[in-house]
Formats: structure tokens, sequence, C-alpha cells
């Protein structure tokens, strides 16, 4: 069993110190080609593959009049009115409506699978095992009804609690919070298991019940994870629409997912540009969050499970 | 209906949507929790009509002294989640939308029929009949739409008669394409009905009252001469499967085409584009009439509706009143399904759209669902030359019809 | 995961005395104090509400649930639980009853022409069989009321006729303004918002048009147009069949949930009923889901492997490119590798088929100069995008893990074996990967099942396409099993909820099983 002395290196890796010795070797020669200059191609390769498809997306949003993929000729009319008409709908009630629910259920994904996490890495208990295998066999369960069963489930606690029932933005999240656990609890299960339990055991010592631990020595130490499954559920619960479309009804509750797929539904005249607009200042969030996160993510994803 | 994109983005969860209270559970406790429903109306409409029926909905509550919930649902769910709420009891007590939806909504008993009395005889026939299943009307129409022939009148300015005439014409003018009609990777039967039916093979056979019996009409020596045919367009490269419809609109407004086969929804586009068009028949190609599918746009009355009178008054003696069919008209490009509205119509095209179309509603009954699977991708094959012998895959594919429908 | 219990006792249980927090009275235990008191309230509340709405279901969740969360809160035992408590109520409320509505389902008829419950199918079959009498006239009709009871009044033949439920339509004393009743003595006049209060009791009530009965009786709407109807298919409910007015056919209940006659003449709508095994048996008779499975089969492990294994590699490459600190600008570019994951997969995913069209799409027309490369309707090309689309939306996800799990790759590790003189891709193939697989190998299996079943990628890219020429179900080179469930159980017109949940539990039963024996070769639960 692994009993590691340090939890493994996040940020300023000691391996990383080791090549700048060699970074010596003269700036643009064949052997900064061999070493670094490749890898500077094979990025912005990968770049330009990623955004191409992408540049559609932007290209319509500029373009007054234009179609969604029905021109090739990119960025032919530039203007900024679907942006600007993007204020008279109800696009910014949408977009805060998704920031509350997408935040709220991150919150709530990161402290409710944090805190399972922390009981299947900290406590051995008859069914462990079998527990954390079903949470991840019940996460494959192909969801063809889901949303069928959802809306019953909704109908008949709305009979009782209304504000847990349809059209409600809590019984949304509500609903986001049913899928918590799974794999966002593997994923932060790994990592817990790297922080040495010696520490839980000194803060034992010390007279700290689980419960301070949890809340002031663990969630602190994990804070990678907490950050990585925060930004994957709000990405998840942020594009999420199909749930939502049925969740929620008055047009003044929708999620922004929900809106713009109603938006691009329409099959024959569909406001390409004003939806086009919708998603890329949506994808702005999220953008903007990684760029935040990112220096959690690059130490905290599975980080944990790996056991030297 | 067809299969479009965006449908796709409805997933399989999507499209299931809800479902009907489970079992034996009957929906006795749902009633007493809702005493707030009394008086008031809830409709739903899809993303395309839903500021009209907003501002509609505000009149009528104003007149009569009722609340009414405007409920938006996107066009690609609205049908299939308003045949699985109904039965919850939660449903909406109006759902505003395409006549093609009657048949499946009465087999699963989820609308109620609407009693019309004089009333009928101020609608035009082929609305009325779109409505009409099993004898009885089920849906109060407001907007007829069809597809015809849009000519680009800065190209040219007069159109033959025949649809070989049409293709010919473009030696001397010289476009990208003679016509555009547009297809897509799974094909696109609608838009290629009035070639089909100019061949004298109808998808069905026409009952009387201009109902739909099941009995399959589309094959034949006149569906095979059909199948022939657009092996043939393929060939001249007429008919292309990579031109679908966004793709259609783009060339016909860049000027590449003079003639496109399509319908209202892109017309406005073209107008306002400051394109110069006239809307014409589509020319026969078989020597009998192209008649396109004419889709009639309408209300149903839930089956479960608690407040049915309303319901009633709303569909029958508001949105069939001549003023607000007249402005539906107006907010949707579309002709109105009133006989007197549709007199005082003053759009150009609009009237031009409605001279062209028909006598035959789209199918509504539930054996059209088998119908547009096997249709669609069949005419693509055709058109590809994947199929070597036309009339042989023609057959094929109306026997697999015919086996999907027997079930 | 109800008997969670501490059963071998390690630490925790050892010092119990020390560890009961319940003893403390630092902040902790009154925000603990307080959050159970709300829980005991709402929860009480909910089972009292649910209990007087009659919500049986949700009152007993309700109650187990509270008492649940008492015992395991104000227990000192218990501690896993205390911790998985609130992420095991909400799974069991939502992802557990999803499964069980489904298997519940899958024995069931349900699906088009089925859709409800019988009580609904006999008033949906009365109501649409309740017809105009033929040739009748139609009235303005008024609403009137008496004592209370409902009655309706009617110019008939210019005089004012009335009647109730009981009494036929009989002359009146009124006045009336030429086409309606304005009044009738001895009864009130309804405005409409009157009518509206009462609108059940107006549209089911029928005035018997005259002493014979089969005259059929007066009725309304809408308040305002009466006329005559009378029923052509009568339900007896003490028989509970269904008889034709006009031929005398009866219609009798079957085992199927419809109404038939004894020469097969059926009633729509009919009603959901169990139908045992019927629906697992048909995916295996029916010839036209049986044709095409194992084609399909086979395709959706491919397709579902590959597609892990590409955007596993892929990932895993680009990751280790930009592990070396020596890349300026690592940032920026990992950034905006993470694009395609920002943006919605539907988005994406119509974009990517424009721009794969045969002669339009960006790729044959800018990239390829013109070439008319028939990428999403060739059946072996179809398959190719298929996976490459996928892997462009899908790397972002897996270039992530493992750049996390680079990271925590003990550096000495990798160093000593190049000390070793171990050639990078070997030292890459017998050292990291390994390490590396302990990792991720729990996040592949879950893409594995999550691609098994990616429904929406397909249908939106391909529709399955380029299809089986000629085959009896519209069945695709690119359709998944998921996919063609759809094809054959919605997309052939008539809804099948009871097949495709059938098939959705045997995707299940596959997957699962797939994905347990995954997890026990690659002993990440052995490890636990």
């Amino acid at each position: 069993m692994s009993v590691l002395t340090k939890a493994a290196p996040r940020e300023s890796a000691p391996r990383e110190d080791r090549y700048t010795i060699r970074h010596d070797a003269g700036p643009r020669g064949v052997r900064w080609w061999a070493e670094v200059g490749w890898r500077h191609v094979v990025g912005i390769v990968m770049v330009v593959i990623c955004v191409v498809p992408l540049l559609y997306v932007i290209s319509a949003s500029l373009n007054p009049s234009g179609t969604f993929t029905g021109s090739n000729r990119l960025f032919g009319e530039v203007g900024w009115n679907n942006y600007a008409e993007l204020f008279e709908s109800r696009y910014w009630r949408w977009f805060l409506n998704s920031f509350v629910v997408a935040v709220t259920s991150a919150a709530g994904t990161v402290l409710m699978g944090g805190a399972a996490a922390y009981a299947f890495s900290r406590f051995r208990f008859s069914g462990r095992r079998g527990a954390l295998t079903t949470l991840l066999l019940v996460q494959m369960f192909p969801q063809m009804l889901a949303v069928v069963a959802i809306f019953l489930v909704l109908l008949t606690i709305g009979d009782v609690i209304p504000i847990l029932g349809t059209n409600s933005t809590l019984a949304l999240i509500a609903v986001y919070l049913g899928g918590a656990l799974g794999v966002n609890t593997f994923l932060m299960y790994g990592f817990f298991n790297t922080v040495p339990r010696e520490i839980d055991e000194a803060a034992k010592i010390d007279g700290a019940s689980h419960a301070q631990i949890f809340w002031t020595i663990i969630l602190r130490l994990v804070s990678p994870i907490l950050a990585v499954v925060g930004l994957l559920s709000f990405i998840a619960t942020f594009g999420e629409f199909i749930i939502a479309k049925t969740v929620l009804q008055s047009p003044d509750r929708l999620t922004l997912a929900v809106g713009l797929y109603q938006w691009a539904s329409d099959e024959r005249n569909a406001p390409w540009g004003l939806f086009s607009a919708g998603a890329v200042l949506a994808a702005i969030p999220v953008v903007v969050l990684f760029l935040l996160l990112q220096k959690y993510i690059v130490g905290g994803l599975t980080a944990g499970s790996v056991k030297g | 209906m067809r299969r479009s994109i965006l449908t796709a983005a409805t997933a399989v969860t999507a499209t299931l949507a809800l479902a009907a209270c489970s079992g034996g559970e009957e929906p006795a406790a749902e009633e007493s929790a809702a005493p707030e429903l009394e008086g008031s109306l809830t409709v739903w409409v899809d993303e395309t009509r839903i500021d009209i029926f907003t501002e509609l909905a505000e009149e009528y509550s104003a007149e009569r002294g009722i609340d009414m919930e405007v409920v938006q649902k996107a066009s690609g769910d609205i049908r299939q989640e308003f045949v699985q709420q109904v039965p919850t009891g939660k449903g909406p007590d109006i759902v505003v939308g395409a006549h093609d939806w009657t048949g499946e909504f009465v087999t699963n008993g989820v609308v109620q029929p609407i009693e019309l009395g004089d009333k009928a005889s101020g609608f035009s026939d082929v609305s009325l009949a779109a409505f009409t299943y099993d004898g009885a009307v089920y849906g109060v129409p407001y907007a007829v739409e069809n597809i015809a022939l849009v000519r680009n009148d800065d190209l040219v300015s007069d159109t033959p008669d025949t649809f070989d005439d049409l293709v010919a014409q473009n030696d001397d003018t010289g476009a990208d394409y003679p016509v555009i009609i547009q297809q897509g990777d799974e094909g696109d039967a609608y838009h290629l009905y009035p070639l089909q039916t100019s061949f004298g093979a109808p998808v069905f056979e026409q009952n009387a009252d201009g109902s739909y019996s099941p009995d399959l009409a589309l094959g034949g020596d006149a569906g095979d001469a059909f199948a022939d045919y657009l092996g043939k367009l393929g060939d001249e490269g007429v008919l292309d499967p990579a031109i679908d419809g966004e793709k259609a609109k783009q060339l016909f407004l860049d000027g590449k085409t003079p003639y496109m086969v399509t319908g209202p929804w892109y017309a406005s586009e073209f107008t306002g584009a400051g394109m110069n068009i006239s809307v014409l028949p589509v020319p026969s190609a078989g020597g009998e009439p192209a008649e396109p599918f004419v889709g009639v746009q309408g209300a149903f009355v839930s089956a479960k509706s608690e407040n049915a009178l309303v319901a009633n008054d709303f569909v029958t003696n508001f949105l069939g009143s001549t003023d607000v069919q007249l402005r539906l008209a107006e907010a949707g490009g579309r002709a109105p399904a009133s006989i007197e509205a549709a007199g005082q119509v003053d759009d150009a095209i609009m009237q031009q759209f409605s001279d062209a179309a028909g006598s035959a509603p789209m199918p509504s009954i539930p054996e059209m669902g088998s119908v547009w699977q096997f249709w669609g991708v069949t005419e693509v094959e055709l058109i590809q030359g994947k199929a070597k012998d036309p009339a042989k895959a023609w057959n094929t594919m109306v026997g697999n019809i015919q086996d999907a429908i027997a079930g | 995961m109800t008997d969670v219990s501490l059963a071998s006792p390690p630490r925790a249980d050892g010092k119990r005395g020390s560890d009961s927090h319940a003893r403390r009275t630092g902040p902790g235990w009154y925000v603990k104090i307080v959050l159970m008191a709300a829980v005991n309230a709402l929860g009480l509340y909910g089972v009292w509400t649910a209990v007087v709405v009659g919500s049986w279901g949700v009152a007993v969740f309700l109650a187990l649930a509270v008492a649940a969360a008492d015992w395991v809160y104000f227990s000192r035992r218990m501690l896993p639980a205390k911790y998985l408590y609130p992420g095991l109520v909400l799974l069991l409320a939502f992802q557990l009853f999803v499964m069980l509505y489904t298997a519940y389902v899958a024995f069931t008829n349900y699906g088009d022409g089925h859709n409800s419950t019988k009580a609904d199918a006999v008033a949906a079959i009365s109501a649409q069989n309740e017809r105009r009498v033929e040739g009748s006239e139609t009235f303005p009709l008024t609403v009137v009321e008496r004592d209370g009871e409902l009655g309706f009044a009617i110019l008939r033949d210019g005089e004012v006729a009335v009647g109730d439920a009981t009494a036929p339509l009989a002359p009146a004393s009124g006045s009336d303004d030429g086409t309606q009743v304005t009044g009738v003595d001895g009864w009130t006049t309804l405005e409409f918002a009157e009518l509206i209060s009462r609108s059940a009791e107006i549209t089911e009530l029928r005035v018997p048009f005259s002493d014979d009965p089969a005259a059929g009786g007066l009725r309304t709407q809408d308040g305002s147009l009466g006329f005559v109807a009378a029923p052509v298919l009568v339900y007896d409910a003490a028989a509970d069949t269904f008889t034709n007015t006009n031929t005398g056919v009866t219609y009798t209940p079957n085992d199927h949930g419809s109404f038939v006659s004894a020469d097969g003449d059926q009633l729509t709508p009919g009603w959901r009923v169990g139908v045992g095994l019927e629906n697992f048996t048909a995916i295996f008779t029916e010839d036209r889901l049986a044709g095409p499975f194992l084609q399909v089969l086979v395709w959706t492990f491919v397709f579902a492997g590959l597609s892990v294994i590409t955007t596993f590699a892929l990932g895993l490459f680009l990751a280790m490119v930009f592990n070396d600190p020596r890349v300026k600008g690592r940032k920026i570019y990992r950034s905006l590798l993470i694009l395609p994951y920002a943006f919605p997969a539907f988005l994406a995913t119509l974009v990517w088929r424009g721009m794969l069209n045969e002669k339009f799409g960006w790729v044959n027309e800018v990239l390829l100069g013109g070439a008319q490369i028939p990428w999403l309707t060739d059946p072996w090309l179809a398959k190719v995008s298929v996976l490459a689309v996928n892997l462009w939306l899908g790397f972002p996800y897996m270039f992530l893990v493992t750049t996390g799990a680079l990271q925590s790759l003990p550096g000495d590790v990798l160093e000593s074996a190049r000390v070793d003189g171990a050639s990078r891709w070997r030292a890459i193939r017998s050292i990291t990967l390994p390490l590396l697989m302990v990792s991720t190998a729990p996040l592949l299996i879950s893409a594995f099942a999550f691609n098994f079943n990616n429904f929406a990628l397909i249908y939106m890219l391909t529709g399955g396409g380029p299809h089986f020429e000629g085959a009896p179900v519209l069945v695709g080179h690119t359709d998944i099993l998921i996919s063609m469930v759809y094809s054959v159980a919605f997309d052939s017109g008539v809804k099948q909820y009871g097949l495709a949940s059938a098939v959705s539990l045997l995707i299940f039963v596959i997957v699962g099983l797939i994905s347990w024996l995954g997890f026990r070769r690659t002993r990440t639960l052995e490890e636990l």
C-alpha cells in the first residue's frame, strides 16, 4: 500500500527544472528544432484544427444576414447587429439563469462529491467497493427515458413541494446534483488517496474531529481537484439543455443553452446570426474560468490516483 | 415529419420527452393540487410564433377576462411533448402547430374534436381536409403554406410549361444551376413531391373529403417512371444531395440559379435581400399537374383541458375570426385559412404561393411516419445513381414501407 | 448502500471517545444542529403535505429520508454515511428512478396508440366518436341556470326552448334578440365570465333534443354554439365494452390494451398494459431488428473503442508535447486546445457536418481545392469522418486528464529510465504509459461507455447514414446500437417506448458487464 510522504508535486514541479539544464543549446539550432521547435509546429497545427470550425460560428455571428454553413466565404460581411440584437432579446436573462444554475450545481457537486470521496478514501466499511463500482456503473445507464422519468418525478414532487416541481430552477439544480456522484467521485477519490493519512492521524491526535479534518485540512489540501471538478461540472451544466428544456418552461426561467437551442430549432428560418453571437458569448465564461483555473488543472486532474 | 438537423439535437432523451403517469395510477391526486388552474388557459407555441401569440393572448385575456399563459416549446419537441404530457394532466389546453400532427394526436387520444358549425364553410376546403381525421375536425386552421417555383426575375422573365424545358432553358441562361431543389444527405421527399405528383404517383389514395386512406399510391408504373426521372435528373446534375436547405438558399441569393423550389419561409429573405422574385406553379415533369403538399397551421384543444369551454372559444371564435387570421398571416408570411381573410390579403407573393397550391394536404395519418423514413433516402440513392435499376429500387422502397405500416 | 456501516474498524472507530464530534460544542456543532433542525422541519412538513395531497410515494420517501438523516447524523457510528448521505439521496431520487422507470416501461406496450391509462382511452374513444347528428342544425346557444342546475336555451323554429340534463328541450317563455335567447322565465342567464368557472359542467352537459333518445343531445363546446350530437360508440361500463350504435358491433378489451371487435377491428387509442417479455423477445425474433443487429453491434464496439483510443492517444501526445517547460507560450496553446470543449457539442457537430459536405464543404472546396470526396456518404469514409469528428470533440478532455496525470508522475522514475539509456519511446511505453493507465483507466472505461451510447454525435453528423440500400429498416453504416434503436423504435412513425426501453436495458447490461470486467482487469478496484 502506498504511504506517500508528500503529495504529488503540482506546481513548480522539480522535474521541469532538470530540463532547464540543457536549455543552453543555442536558440534556433538543429537541436532546438529536435527538442523544442517541433513542439511549436505541433501546437500551431493543432490550434488551427481547433479553431477553424469555430471560425464558422464567429463569422456567422458577425454576418448580419448570412447563413450558418451555407457559405465558405468567412467574414464576407462584418457587423455587430447580431450582438446588438442580443440585448433586445431575453439573452442576458438566460445568461444570468445559466450562471446561477451552473455555479450552484458546480459548488454542490464539489461539496457532495468531495464528501463522498472522503468517505471512500478514509473509511473502511462493508460494501465500499461495491458502492464505488455501482456509482460508476449507474452513470452508464442509457439515458433514453431519463427525461421522461425525471419529469414524472418532478410532477409528483411538485404536487407536494411546488418549488421543487417543474418549471423551477431549484428543481433543475437538484436534478443536476443527482448526478454529482459518479465519475467526479472517482476523480476526487484518486486524489484524496494521495493526501497522506499521517496528516489525518496527526490532526486526530491533536483532538480534531473527522468533520474538522475534512473541512479544514483535507479540503484545503485537495483544492486543485476541487477546482477541476468544479470546472467540469460548470461546463457540463452550462451547456446542458436536454433536461433543462423539459424542467423549465417559462421563457424567463430558461437557461442559456435551452434558449439557444430553441433559436436553432427553427427548421427553416433559424436566426443563425443571433444564435452564433449567443454561442460565442456563452463560450466566454467557460474559457475565462479555464484560464483562471488552469494552474490547478495542470496540477490537479487525476494526479491523485497515481501511487508512486 | 422530415428529420431536420436540429431535431437531432434533441437526442434520444429529448425526443422521448415525457410520459404518462405510470401504470395504474389515476391522476386524481393531481387535479386536487391545482385549484389555481381555474380560469386560466395554457397555450403551447413554438419559437416561430411566440411573439404574435403572446400578443394575441394578451388581447384575448383582456377581452374575456381570463389568464393566458403562452409557453414556448422548441419546434422539434412540441409535438412529442404534447403527446406525452397531456395524459399526466399537466399538459397545455391548446397547442398550436401543423396539421400533420393530427393523426398521431388522435390515435393517442390527446386532442378532442372541434365542432365548427357554420363556421366550417368559412375555411378553405384544403385547410379543413387537413385537420379532418376519420370524419371529424380536430383543429382550427389559420394559415396555409406550400412550396412553389420561385423565380429570380433578374435572370429570367419567362418560364416554360414543362420541367424538362425549364432545365433546358438554362442552356441559354448559363447559370451554374438550372434549378435548385434542396436535398441533403437524407433526401427531401417534400421538396420533390410536386415532380412526383406530376407523374401521377401521390403518396396515398385520397378520400372524397380530402383526407387520406392508408393505401399507398406511390408505386406502380407512375412511380417507376418517376424513379427513372429522378435517376436522369441526378445524372444531369440537376439534383444534388450535397445541396441542403441552407446551401440552396445561399445559391439562390447569390444568383447562381434562376429558379428554386421552395416555400414562403425563404421568400421573405429573398425580398429582404432586394431580389425581384415571382412565384409560379412548379412545371410538370410527367404530364400531370405538379401539386405540392399543402401544410396547414392551426390550433388543437387538449383532450384533458380543464377549461375546454374557453379553449374552444379561443380557437374557434377568436383564432377563427377574419381579423385575427389576417394578423397571423401578416406575422407568419403564410396565406390565411379563412376564405374571407384570404380575400383581403394584399401581398402578391403570398397570393402567388396560394395559386400554386393544389388540393392535397400533407397526409396526417400515422402511416405517413413509415413513409418519410424510407422515401427521402431512396430518392437520394436514385439521384446518386447508386441504384442500378431505379424502378426496382423504388419498388423495394414501396415494399419496405408496406411492411413498416403492417408493423 | 443502505448497509453502510463501519465494518472493519480502522482508526476512526478505535478512538471513538475522543472522536465523537457530537459532544463538541464548537461552531460546527451549532451549524449541524441548525441544519438538522431545518432538515427535520422541512422533511416533516413535506411528509405532512404529501399525506394531505395523497401522494404516498413522496410521503414514504421523505419519511425514510428524514429518518435516515437523523439516524446517520445523530449516531456516533455511521461515519462514512455522514459524507455519502446528501449525494445518495439525490442519486436515489433521480438517477435510480430513471433506471426503475425504464425497466418498468420495458415490460409494457407504452408507445403510440398506448399512451395512457384505460380510463383515458375510454374517455378519448367516447369523445372522438360522439358526432354531430348528420344534417342537423346548429344553434346560437345560451347557458342558463335554475337552482344550481345548468340548462341550455335555443331558438327552435323561432321559439324559445329550454332544457337541462333530464328534461328534454321544451318550449318556454322568454325573450330573444332574433338569433339568440336573451332570457328565459324562471332561469338565470349566465355571462361568459360565469361560464368559465363551470367549464367542465357545461361541456359535459347534454340536453336531450326531444323525447326520442335517438335524436341525440344538444351540447356546446364553446358556450355559444349549440349543436345536436349523438354517440356512435357507446361505452357500457358494466360489461366493459363499446358498442357501435349504427352497426351493433361490440368491441371488447384484449390483453394488449385495445378494444377489438370479433372480426379484429381495433379502436384507437388503446392503453398501456404490461406485456411481459414481449419487447425482449422482439429484439431477437423480429427480422427488422435482428437483421442488421450484428453488423451494428460490431461497429458500435469499434466506434467506442477507437474513439477512446484515438482521443486518449492524441490527448496524451499533446500533453507530453506541452509538458516541456522550454516550450514558450504553453499556457496559450493549452487554452486554445481546450476550445472544442468550451463550445456546445451540438453546435460543433453541426458545423462539421457543413464542413464535410461533399461538394460545398470547406474541407473539399477550400482545403482540398475542389475535390469531391464523399466524407459523409461513403460507407468507409463516413466511419472515418465520425471517428475524426469525435476525436476533435473529445481530445481536449483527454488532454486535460493526461496533462494532470503527467504532472503527478514521479519525475525520478522517468529520469532514471533516461539515464539507463532507454529510448524516449521505450521510456514512454514501458514506464509512463503503465503508470498513467493506473490513474486514467476508470476515466477511459467511462469514456468507452459514453461513446457506446453517443447517440447525439451519430444522429447529428450522419444520421446513421449512408443507409443499407433497400434494407427493410432504416439503419446505416455508421449507426450504433443506440441510434439503431432510435431509428427502429421512434423514427419509423410509430413510437415504441417499450421496445426502446428493453433495448436500452440490454445495452446497459452489455456496457455494464464490459466496464465491470474492465475495472477488474485494470485492478483499480482491487487496490481500493
